[in-house]
């Protein structure tokens, strides 16, 4: 008749609150592996949140840019720029994007008056998609619509920052305010972005603001009213999902090359690129630090084994009165198995408590984002509980293995 | 009715490359209820009989029959079974767990048997107040005297009723006074009807049994007749 795993559990926590002093010292190792492993995942999690985050704010995860090469060296012949025909033509030929912009830059043009007040921002020539493909919104008032694309309509939207220092927080949509020889209608103001890398010092604050103080006008307003000559410099689209971008991506940058002789003018990137190469750095760093963690656990488990094996050694009598009474040998052998995994978990929950308050202290000193969640506790008592598995199975079969006759002699 | 029977019991030890015979074909039968002593000076093979008899080691050949079931092809597992429900020990030195009160020591073998934690503490109280311990169920043996701890040895050795109570000198830590009340439990549990085996070399702890099995060299000295 076996005995039953409470039974088990019962005799393995009686063991351990009976010897008190040598369990925290089995523990200790235990508890430094898991801390190490809770400390680095929760970094490697709060970078990764952090990054998706800075990713939404830039246009979300099915975004495809395309810029021009800096890379690429013009004495080879070509222009970075596209025609308004060309342009058309890109966008006929991948009807599956959900949103497609194309945008002008007026450099010549970036002084925005009003009232005696001037205030230089990046104006941009867009198209009504801008606002998708930015995964951004309005505050007040409305953005460019195709009427305004097909009217050359002299308004202008105002990033948040350009709005509140040029005009002030009240009644800024329908003030009119002058560009150049030409007067626009605020016909809206953005959304604020904002990402902050809780950095300190010259690399802190929002990561952002330089696109609060851009505004916006229709891309035909731009070239028509402003300067004839101007082209299309980059292209912004939004794939279906995050995994269409990566096929849209490759689609553009074929259409490009073919576009322009198979010169690498322009650069097509994703932000699906961009998360895969950050998930890919984030795989190197946390393999490198699992494996120092593994390492201190490793070390952790062998301490452990020592010590439930000089346990075993001296409990051999207690281990020989309890087969005289009956218990078989897989009795004991579960006895300590359990006991093992006991202190090895209880030093994982102990490892995560404290690994929890380490973090609260630390990520406050390093203004940097930690993010501790369920998964990762899980599978930190998860690794406890196995390295009790792995190194208690030589104790318990030592100790289940033993001969009573030999084990009852025993002093 | 017969509850032990050996049939030429033989016990071979290799030490290094010595193989040393401890029992060299050992024919015993005892009935159930009886009282035995078992002899002999030290080295004699007695502790080895014990040993085989008490399910703790196989014999290298021959047959022993427990309550008519051949045990001595058994399993060790199955070893385990009858210990647990068959045997009882009472050692020299008690061998109780220091670190459990004395009712969960009484408890253990009713553990390892599957009886309910409620039900074997009961019986584990019962039996502890037969023996006159009911005021230290709460206390650990090393807080009680060497008398006592056999009273709770004894206690846990008849807690799962077995059919064999094996003593191996259980008066030899024991002063006079204290052995005494031992060997009176002992004649207690014999008139309630159990058998029991002890082994001794005291000539007048082995008085008490009904019959002295003497063994010598690993052979039984004079035969299952003398009494």
């Amino acid at each position: 008749m076996a005995i039953s795993i409470a039974e088990s559990l019962h005799i393995g926590l009686s063991d351990i609150t009976t010897r008190k002093v040598r369990s925290i010292a089995t523990i200790f190792g235990i508890i430094l592996g898991v801390i190490s492993i809770l400390v680095v995942l929760a970094i490697i999690n709060g970078m990764n949140a952090s990054t998706l985050t800075w990713m939404e704010q830039r246009g979300g995860t099915s975004k495809v840019d395309v810029q021009r090469n800096w890379n690429y060296d013009f004495s080879k012949g070509g222009e970075a720029n596209l025609s308004l025909a060309e342009v058309e033509q890109i966008r006929k030929m991948i009807p599956e994007a959900v949103a497609f912009n194309s945008q002008v830059s007026l450099y010549s043009h970036n002084e925005l008056k009003y009232r005696g007040l001037s205030y230089y921002s990046t104006v941009s020539g867009v198209l009504p998609d801008y606002l998708q493909v930015e995964n951004w919104g309005v505050s007040e008032g409305r953005f460019i619509t195709d009427l305004d694309v097909h009217e050359s309509s002299n308004v202008i939207v105002l990033g948040s920052s350009a709005a509140r220092d040029l005009i002030g927080t009240n009644d800024v949509v329908g003030k009119k305010i002058s560009l150049g020889n030409n007067v626009l209608e605020v016909i809206g103001i953005l959304d604020e972005k904002s990402w902050d890398n809780k950095q300190s010092g010259s690399f802190g604050g929002n990561m952002l603001e330089y696109m609060n103080q851009q505004s916006f006008i229709p891309i035909s307003t731009a070239i028509n009213r402003f300067d004839n000559t101007m082209k299309v410099s980059s292209l912004q689209v939004t794939a279906q999902s995050p995994n269409q971008a990566l096929t849209l991506q490759k689609k553009l940058d074929q259409i490009l090359l073919n576009l322009k002789q198979g010169r690498e003018i322009f650069r097509v990137s994703s932000a699906q690129e961009g998360i895969m190469q950050m998930q890919a750095n984030a795989r190197i760093f946390s393999m490198v630090f699992v494996l120092i963690s593994a390492i201190s656990l490793l070390v952790a488990g062998i301490v452990i084994m020592n010590i439930m094996l000089a346990s075993v050694k001296e409990r051999t009598r207690e281990i020989g009165v309890r087969i005289a009474v009956g218990a078989r040998r897989i009795d004991i052998f579960i006895q300590f198995m359990i006991q093992t995994v006991l202190i090895t978990t209880l030093g994982g929950v102990l490892g995560i408590g404290l690994g929890l308050l380490i973090l609260d202290n630390i990520s406050a000193y390093l203004e940097m984002e930690m993010i501790v969640d369920f998964r990762i506790m899980f599978s930190s008592v998860l690794v406890s509980v196995v390295v009790g598995l792995v190194f208690g199975i030589m104790p318990a079969l030592r100790a289940g293995n033993l001969d009573p006759v030999d084990a009852l002699r025993e002093d | 009715m017969e509850i032990i029977r050996t049939e030429a019991l033989i016990k071979d030890y290799e030490l290094g490359k010595v193989k040393v015979r401890a029992l060299d074909g050992i024919d015993i039968s005892i009935n159930s209820g009886e009282f035995v002593a078992i002899m002999g000076p030290s080295g004699s093979g007695k502790s080895t009989l014990m040993h085989i008899i008490g399910c703790l080691d196989s014999p290298t050949a021959g047959e022993y029959y427990l309550d008519s079931v051949l045990v001595s092809k058994m399993s060790k597992s199955a070893l385990a079974g009858v210990r647990n429900s068959k045997i009882g020990f009472v050692f020299q030195s008690f061998n109780l767990l220091p670190h459990l009160n004395i009712l969960k020591n009484v408890e253990l073998p009713m553990m390892y048997g599957g009886l309910s934690a409620s039900k074997r503490k009961v019986r584990a109280q019962e039996i502890l107040e037969g023996v006159g311990l009911a005021d230290r169920l709460k206390h650990k043996p090393g807080e009680l005297s060497g008398g006592e701890r056999q009273r709770v040895a004894i206690s846990r050795a008849i807690a799962n009723n077995p059919s064999i109570l094996l003593a191996d000198e259980p008066t030899g830590n024991l002063d006079s006074q204290a052995g005494g009340d031992i060997l009176e439990i002992f004649d207690r549990l014999h008139k309630e009807g159990n058998t029991i085996i002890m082994v001794t070399h005291d000539p007048i702890v082995a008085e008490r049994a009904q019959r002295i099995i003497r063994i010598k060299d690993g052979l039984i000295d004079n035969g299952d007749l003398d009494s």
